[in-house]
């Protein structure tokens, strides 16, 4: 019994234990089939299907970078951005709905609605009629722009309404609130984010900024999943951009100039009005200056800065030029007596004065004052050809002012040896010789500065988007004359607004210097002779310590050249400038060269 | 451990039994002084329950924790899109009534309000200095209906209110009539002031044309000579 139970037990055990041995090698098999498996499908990720539901659950952004604004120097705000939306629908959904349901907030009920009273509410929203709305609702097409720029408020009453296929897109709108003061300076954008003229194009880089990025997962309910990726590249908005102006100067000076030009019927004007001492440029007006909100209404030739992008022939304005040379170089002093000739002729050349005179003894002051070509010409040939040329080119002619703005010329100042022989001595008094009025404005800069030329300037600063201030260092000064010339050339320019001329410049309670300049005009197609007349003046006030220069430039006026005046144009601008900025009257005598010698 | 191992594991160790000292059963000398029996308190038996019902405990706190927490990021996830929702529309109005003052407030427009109140701007202008107490410059009087030149044209900034009225307008007050009569149809459409969208965009003030030239007859004006001084 017990060996067969013993027996029984050798058969027994081993297929016992050959049958654990067995399971255990098929639990062992399975477990790495499911270890496998789950190592291929967590560790290596064969066929992408954790990347493919990642990729699935990832939504990137684009966050749009905010353009810079543009301010005056009192922070007005000249061009901003702006939310504005467009309204798409799409066709195939609108059209084939003819009733949708919309919750009422007041009753807090769905209501049926119908698509005609859909549209019948759409309608006056958009401000068009409602057979205008139904033809853009109706059709089959999956996107088509029903309305631009519509403000927040209208769009928000918009999805309010609920209407089916219709959805609202963001965008970014560019508004100059204040048109066209300082419009052309401005300038405006090609397609909404591109400059295409003034400052919006030159400083475009800087306004732009860089748009930034936003990865994150999503739920299918579209809310973001806390716990899953979030890499967020932030937007670096676009610098503003603050200027030199001051906008209610720069309306003040268009105003001026568009009033002058309409009375005179003239082609364009310009005014600049810069101080002194830091080379700002606080008004720099044009005439028919465009809108930038809608540049298009402005013809194409207006909407430039006629200040920098406009060369001319200066006329007698240059004679202040030829006389800091002739006092820097020793040749002559403001009280220098000339005899002068009814007509003076030189080298075969003859000139003429604007008016009729005899043979008179003139002061290099009366000169000046009375603004005669002869005597400019007697006086000029004291210097050489090419120190005529070195002087221009050293107070800036044929060198382009930088103040950021598109197509500055930089006008024409032929070399001395190309001169003809007239040119040689027209150049003394701005004839054969041509520069912007802003080139002139900065000549004159450097004699009311004691002698020292400051670069204009009409960027101020660049404001970051944390607030800190970028200020625009200056560029380096220049000694063009010594202090002291520069000192006998302002007491020429104020003895012929006190002795000369140039009277109409004259302001109560401030000594003022001027100088006036009509100079004619080549014809624009290039034909022989000359069509009409540019006519300018230039001053500055108070001459005891100046501190703001005006030009105002008139291109062609209509009608008796002689007798139009820029003077109370100009007195009104720098009265308005002098007053904006609390210049405190003059002091002391004013200087009275004698404009007729002993 | 295999079916085997356990087999062949041994029952008892050694272990199990401790072996007293000095009470080696057998020995002769130490026969005698046999430790009297005493009654061995046996050690209390640890309560298990409370254990397990802590763990359970314990558990529970935790998945509440985390459900609390799961909800509270939730909710605060909801409540970010409504905060943001609310942002965006303060921002919005924000800048919209910015964009009100700035139109105010824009220089052609004060002027031309002011022109419309019947303000006419001074052109000359005195001047008097506290310290030296002195008056300088004559300041006259501004001529009632003087003219004031020429018009800049308002800003042209889509769907914001004209505050200019336009050019061609004689009477000063007569622009104030159609925005009378606007009222009761402005009334009627709840979006009236927000309903002029781009098309409707008002075309800004033109600039009066400039007066013709006295040409006689010609059609180049001849600049002519002056003497200065006359």
């Amino acid at each position: 019994m017990a060996e067969k139970t013993g027996k029984a037990r050798k058969a027994k055990a081993p297929s016992a234990t050959r049958r654990l041995r067995l399971g255990l090698g098929v639990m062992l098999t399975l477990l790495l089939v499911v270890g496998g498996k789950l190592f291929l499908v967590q560790g290596l990720d064969v066929g992408g299907m954790a990347e493919a539901a990642l990729q699935n659950r990832l939504t990137p952004v684009e966050l749009p970078a905010e353009r810079g604004s543009i301010l005056d120097a009192n922070g007005t705000v000249l061009a901003s951005s702006v939310i504005r939306y467009n309204l798409v629908v799409d066709q195939r959904v609108n059209t084939k709905t003819e009733t949708f349901r919309r919750f009422d907030e007041g009753t807090e009920k769905l209501v049926e609605v119908s698509r005609d009273q859909g549209i019948s509410e759409l309608a006056p929203l958009l401000g068009m009629d409602t057979a205008t709305v139904r033809e853009a609702l109706t059709g089959g097409q999956p996107y088509y722009i029903v309305a631009k720029d519509l403000k927040p408020d209208v769009e928000d009453r918009i999805s309010k309404l609920q209407i089916p296929g219709i959805v609202t897109v963001g965008t970014s709108k560019r508004v100059y609130p204040n048109g066209s003061v300082a419009g052309g300076i401005v300038g405006f954008l090609k397609d909404g984010t591109t400059g295409q003229a003034g400052l919006e194009q030159t400083q475009d880089e800087i306004l732009k900024g860089t748009p930034g990025k936003r990865l994150f997962e999503i739920g299918a309910d579209g809310l973001r999943i806390p716990v899953g990726v979030d890499q967020l590249t932030p937007a670096v908005n676009g610098k503003d951009l603050k200027l030199t102006l001051n906008s209610d100067l720069q309306y003040f000076a268009q105003q001026a100039i568009q009033s002058q030009r309409d009375k005179l019927s003239a082609e364009w004007g310009v005014v600049i009005v810069q101080d002194i001492k830091t080379g700002d440029i606080i008004a720099m007006a044009d005439t028919n200056s465009p809108d930038p909100n809608d540049p298009g209404k402005a013809d194409a030739q207006d909407r430039g800065v006629r200040a920098v992008t406009a060369a001319y022939e200066p006329g007698s304005v240059q004679k202040m030029i030829t006389a800091a040379a002739l006092i820097e170089e020793g040749k002559s002093f403001p009280l220098d007596k000339f005899t002068i000739p009814s007509s003076y002729t030189v080298d075969g050349q003859t000139f003429n004065d604007a008016f009729p005179h005899g043979t008179e003894d003139r002061t290099l002051a009366g000169i000046l004052g009375w603004s005669m070509n002869t005597g400019t010409v007697m006086a000029g040939e004291r210097l050489s050809k090419e120190q005529r040329y070195d002087w221009l080119k050293k107070f800036g002619i044929g060198e382009a002012p930088d103040i950021g703005l598109p197509a500055q010329a930089q006008g024409i100042l032929t070399p001395a040896d190309q001169w003809d022989g007239r040119q040689q001595y027209t150049v003394l008094f701005g004839q054969g010789v041509s520069q912007s009025t802003l080139q002139t404005v900065r000549a004159f800069q450097s004699v009311a500065n004691n002698g020292v030329m400051l670069q204009p300037r009409l960027i101020d600063s660049y404001i970051n988007p944390d607030g800190t201030e970028e200020k625009v260092p200056a560029q380096d000064p220049r000694q063009i004359v010594s202090p002291d010339t520069a000192r006998q050339v302002r007491d020429i320019l104020e003895s012929a607004v006190t002795e000369g001329q140039i009277k109409e410049a004259a302001l109560d309670g401030y000594r003022v210097g001027a100088k006036t300049g009509t100079s004619q005009s080549p014809c624009d197609d290039g034909t022989a002779g000359f069509c009409g007349y540019t006519a300018s003046m230039v001053g500055m006030a108070p001459m005891d310590d100046p501190r703001f220069i005006v030009e105002v430039v008139l291109q062609r006026p209509k009608g008796d050249i002689y007798g139009i005046s820029n003077g109370p144009v100009f007195r009104s601008v720098m009265s308005q400038a002098l007053r904006t900025f609390n210049v405190p009257p003059s002091t002391g005598e004013p200087v009275r060269l004698p404009q007729f010698a002993k | 451990m295999s079916a085997a191992a356990v087999s062949r594991f041994p029952v008892a160790t050694d272990a199990a039994a401790r072996a007293l000292p000095g009470i080696t059963p057998g020995t002769g000398p130490s026969r005698k002084a046999r430790t009297p029996l005493s009654l061995v308190r046996s050690a209390p038996r640890k309560r298990r329950a409370p254990f397990v019902v802590l763990c359970f405990g314990l558990l529970a706190v935790a998945l509440m924790a985390v459900l609390v927490l799961n909800i509270s990021v939730s909710t605060a996830q909801y409540q970010l899109v409504q905060l943001r929702s609310e942002q965006s529309t303060l921002t919005k109005q924000n800048q919209d009534l910015t964009q009100q003052v700035q139109n105010f407030d824009a220089p052609q427009n004060l002027a031309a309000k002011a022109t419309e109140l019947g303000m006419v701007a001074s052109t000359v202008k005195g001047q008097i200095d506290l310290s030296t107490l002195s008056v300088t410059g004559k300041a006259k009087p501004a001529v009632k209906g003087d003219a004031p030149g020429a018009v800049i044209a308002a800003p042209a900034v889509a769907g914001q209110l004209r505050v200019v009225p336009p050019a061609t307008v004689k009477e000063p007050l007569a622009n104030r009539k159609p925005a009378e009569a606007a009222a009761p149809a402005a009334a009627a459409s709840p979006a009236a002031e927000g309903a002029p969208a781009a098309p409707a965009a008002p075309a800004a003030a033109v600039v009066p044309a400039p007066p013709a030239v006295e040409l006689h007859g010609g059609s180049v004006p001849a600049p002519a000579q002056k003497v200065p001084g006359q």
